[in-house]
């Protein structure tokens, strides 16, 4: 509750600095938000405590916070280091990440279904706002027209889902959906199982799974390059969040019904993500289609939905969102110098910045999911959630995805150090490296150490 | 007699919606959406009993967001584009992707049991009014409501800076290149 | 009013409205000329064509008065029920209208409600 309130405060404070002219209070103001917000939001660990019925602070709500808070927190710095001056919607750009951080916590902590949906709206919203921001752009308005054209459909069937199972058991609440589910064995009834499916889709759509990915190329490489980073980290890890909320909270008394769905909408999303990827000359792009196979391999952890399906889904969300940070971090600088995000653009990144080189590379690797990163135990611990319920065939089919992968994982790396490209340095701040360095070193010390970050919720 | 009542109702409301679709010109599908409007408001006040929910969907949908729509058209200029020719193939595949999504409605609904719980039958009968709204929105579900507000702030904030027009060439993405 | 009054009401505006229609096309004479087909017959003559490009700040101030008037909206039934249900009621309308007032003065100190 604090948390909400601190985000919203932050992000009327933020508004107002752009009318009064307090450009320079705005990254303080945000960046103490987000630390208070955090610091309360930890304050609540092991307490579950409930709000009007309607969001529960829960260990799982709190850890899924953290982590988006963690690269929200990322993202404001680059974005403050790289458009400080040069974006006239400054301050809008920050006190609309916050507002939509204030949808992310009610989106990762509701118990009811209407708090599902508005919180999923106000993060929404706040995408297709930011993926629009270059006005000039035809590309970028492109990109938020279709993002806020396909998202208000699957609005519609999220909805629409959310009706139905109201009609079917006269609640929103999670807990007297299940309640229902559990005392009816209401598998076959028809409005529930028609209700799971259409929710099903709608949070699918968010989360950029096959066959509900085609906005997510197009609405990536359009938007600001930082803007998909925004979109890749915190849009899907929320949207993940909230989708496994609701499956293992509210319907896994009717698990049957939709376990098979799953698996076969993991599949199909690896397959046409990996493969997909490896055509792309454009390196957001590659990013878009390999966030949409990342997605696909979420799903294995939540179809087998057993005891260690929550942790897993964490893990990999954090290990995922660290990854992906630097990843569009890199690209983001590197297409403000140069222009272009072809996979050109790494040529000689080697030479021209070191720190970025290694970084990136840590990155990929963990995308990759190669030993040494945190990448590795992230599908580690999927895939074993996977086989402690007997599904080998997905998750022999998920490894020869992971192999896949490598191919395009490593053109811009070896780009980076095998070929010749321009080598005048790159100058960054020091903030910048600082935070490009410790996301790196977090990477890699997580995969070192996996310890009992899974076994956290 | 409640029950033809509503039949011829839902009957209009659906060759309005109808007409939404098959109608070339988009202002007389939008004006056919109004009309549909209309009508779901109809069912609302005449078959539920939420004369409420009734006057504010033609207050919200049929009078405000209407206008919006026509907005978008008329931004649209659509002298200069002329209608796009769609493919047989896309319109067949659209129809049949569409007529599936029909029937597996219709097969999954037909034979649902539509009995209420007993809580949510008291409920229901007078959910409509604006009273019971009243306590409802402001006691049981409070904490959406306040949340309700941040989503208006979002929507009018990005209306401002995507709408509003400013002359600088200053923004997010990549700068210019010389 | 039942049901059944309601039907024979809508059928008695139809034929009413209907009708009116039908009896004015078979007794008035038609003239056309090109005057007639004018949206003002009278005063300056109308220029290019009606499908033309409007500009984006119609819509601007379509979608905030949107927003106010959903809000005004959730008013009326907090007006029912805020003398029996008291002080939370209160505090919930303050700080919602608090929240979209920040809006108002934010798009206000914008300039977005002035003219271009």
């Amino acid at each position: 509750m604090m948390v909400l309130i601190i985000l919203t405060a932050a992000g009327i404070l933020a508004m107002f600095a752009s009318v009064f002219n307090g450009r320079s209070v705005v990254l303080p103001v945000s960046l103490s938000g987000l630390f208070a917000a955090g610091y309360f939001a930890l304050l609540e660990w092991n307490t579950n405590t409930t709000y009007f019925e309607a969001m529960r602070m829960d260990n799982f709500a709190i850890a899924f916070t953290v982590v988006c808070l963690f690269a929200a927190f990322v993202f404001l710095l680059l974005y403050h280091y790289m458009h400080y001056s040069s974006d006239v919607h400054y301050a809008e750009v920050i006190s609309i990440i916050l507002f939509s951080l204030a949808g992310v916590v009610v989106m990762v902590s509701f118990t009811s279904m209407l708090m599902l949906f508005l919180g999923i709206e106000i993060l929404s919203l706040s995408l297709y706002i930011l993926a629009g921001l270059k006005k000039k752009d035809l590309l970028s308005n492109e990109a938020s027209l279709k993002y806020l054209l396909m998202g208000a459909f699957a609005t519609g069937f999220l909805l629409f889902g959310i009706a139905m199972l109201y009609g079917a058991t006269g609640s929103f609440m999670l807990s007297d959906i299940a309640y229902y589910l559990g005392l009816h064995k209401a598998v076959a009834e028809p409005f529930i199982v028609t209700g799971i499916i259409m929710l099903m889709i709608g949070l699918l759509f968010k989360v950029a799974a096959a066959p509900f990915h085609f906005w997510t190329p197009d609405v990536y490489q359009g938007a600001p390059t930082l803007v998909t980073g925004y979109m890749a980290t915190v849009g899907k890890v929320a949207a993940f969040a909230a989708l496994v909320r609701v499956f293992q909270l509210g319907f896994s008394p009717a698990l049957e019904t939709y376990q098979f769905l799953f698996a076969a909408v993991a599949v199909t999303t690896m397959f046409i993500g990996n493969i997909t990827a490896l055509y792309q000359k454009s390196v957001k792009r590659m990013l878009a289609y390999s966030s949409i196979s990342h997605a696909g391999y979420m799903l294995i952890a939540l179809m087998a939905a057993n005891e260690v399906t929550n942790g897993a889904v964490l893990f990999y969300s954090i290990a995922y969102t660290l990854a992906s940070l630097l990843a569009f971090a890199v690209v983001a600088i590197l297409q403000q110098k140069s222009g272009s995000d072809e996979v050109s653009v790494f040529n000689g990144l080697s030479k021209s910045s070191p720190l970025m080189s290694i970084t990136f590379a840590v990155a990929m690797l963990s995308l990759a999911g190669i030993p040494p990163t945190a990448g590795f135990f992230a599908k580690f611990y999927v895939f074993s959630a996977a086989i402690s319920d007997g599904w080998v065939w997905i998750t022999v089919l998920a490894i020869i995805n992971s192999f896949i992968s490598v191919y395009y994982y490593f053109a811009p790396v070896i780009a980076s150090y095998m070929k010749k490209g321009n080598e005048e340095g790159i100058v960054l701040a020091t903030p910048v490296k600082v935070l490009l360095a410790i996301i790196a070193l977090l990477t890699l010390l997580i995969g070192l150490l996996p310890g009992s970050l899974s076994y956290l919720i | 007699m409640l029950t033809s009542a509503f039949y011829f109702i839902a009957f209009v409301t659906i060759f309005f919606a109808i007409m939404v679709v098959v109608s070339k010109n988009p202002i007389h599908s939008v004006l056919y959406l109004v009309l549909t409007f209309f009508c779901i408001s109809a069912n609302y006040i005449f078959m539920l009993d939420a004369t409420f929910v009734g006057m504010v969907n033609v207050i919200v949908y049929a009078g405000a967001i209407m206008v919006l729509f026509l907005y978008v058209l008329m931004m649209m200029n659509l002298n200069a584009i002329a209608e796009q020719k769609r493919s047989v193939l896309f319109k067949i595949s659209a129809a049949v992707t569409g007529g599936m999504l029909l029937l597996v409605l219709v097969a999954a609904l037909k034979d649902a049991n539509l009995q209420i719980q007993g809580s949510a039958l008291e409920a229901e009968q007078r959910i409509g009014s604006i009273k019971v709204l009243g306590y409802v929105l402001y006691s049981k579900y409070q904490l959406p409501f306040e949340v309700a507000s941040i989503l208006f702030l979002v929507a009018m904030i990005g209306a401002v800076v995507l709408g509003k027009k400013d002359n600088s060439t200053k923004t997010i993405g990549i700068e210019p290149v010389k | 009013m039942g049901a059944s009054s309601l039907i024979v009401l809508i059928c008695a505006a139809v034929a009413f409205s209907a009708g009116g229609i039908a009896i004015a096309k078979f007794m008035v004479k038609g003239t056309k000329n090109t005057a007639k087909g004018e949206a003002y017959e009278c005063g300056i003559p109308a220029k290019g064509t009606p499908w033309d490009q409007f500009n984006v700040g119609y819509y601007l101030f379509a979608l905030i008065f949107l927003i106010f008037d959903v809000e005004l909206i959730f008013l009326y039934p907090w007006a029912v029920v805020v003398k029996s249900i008291g002080w939370p009621a209160f505090v919930e309308i303050v700080i919602f209208m608090f929240i979209l007032f920040m809006g108002f003065l934010y798009a206000h100190k914008k300039g977005a409600l002035k003219w271009m």
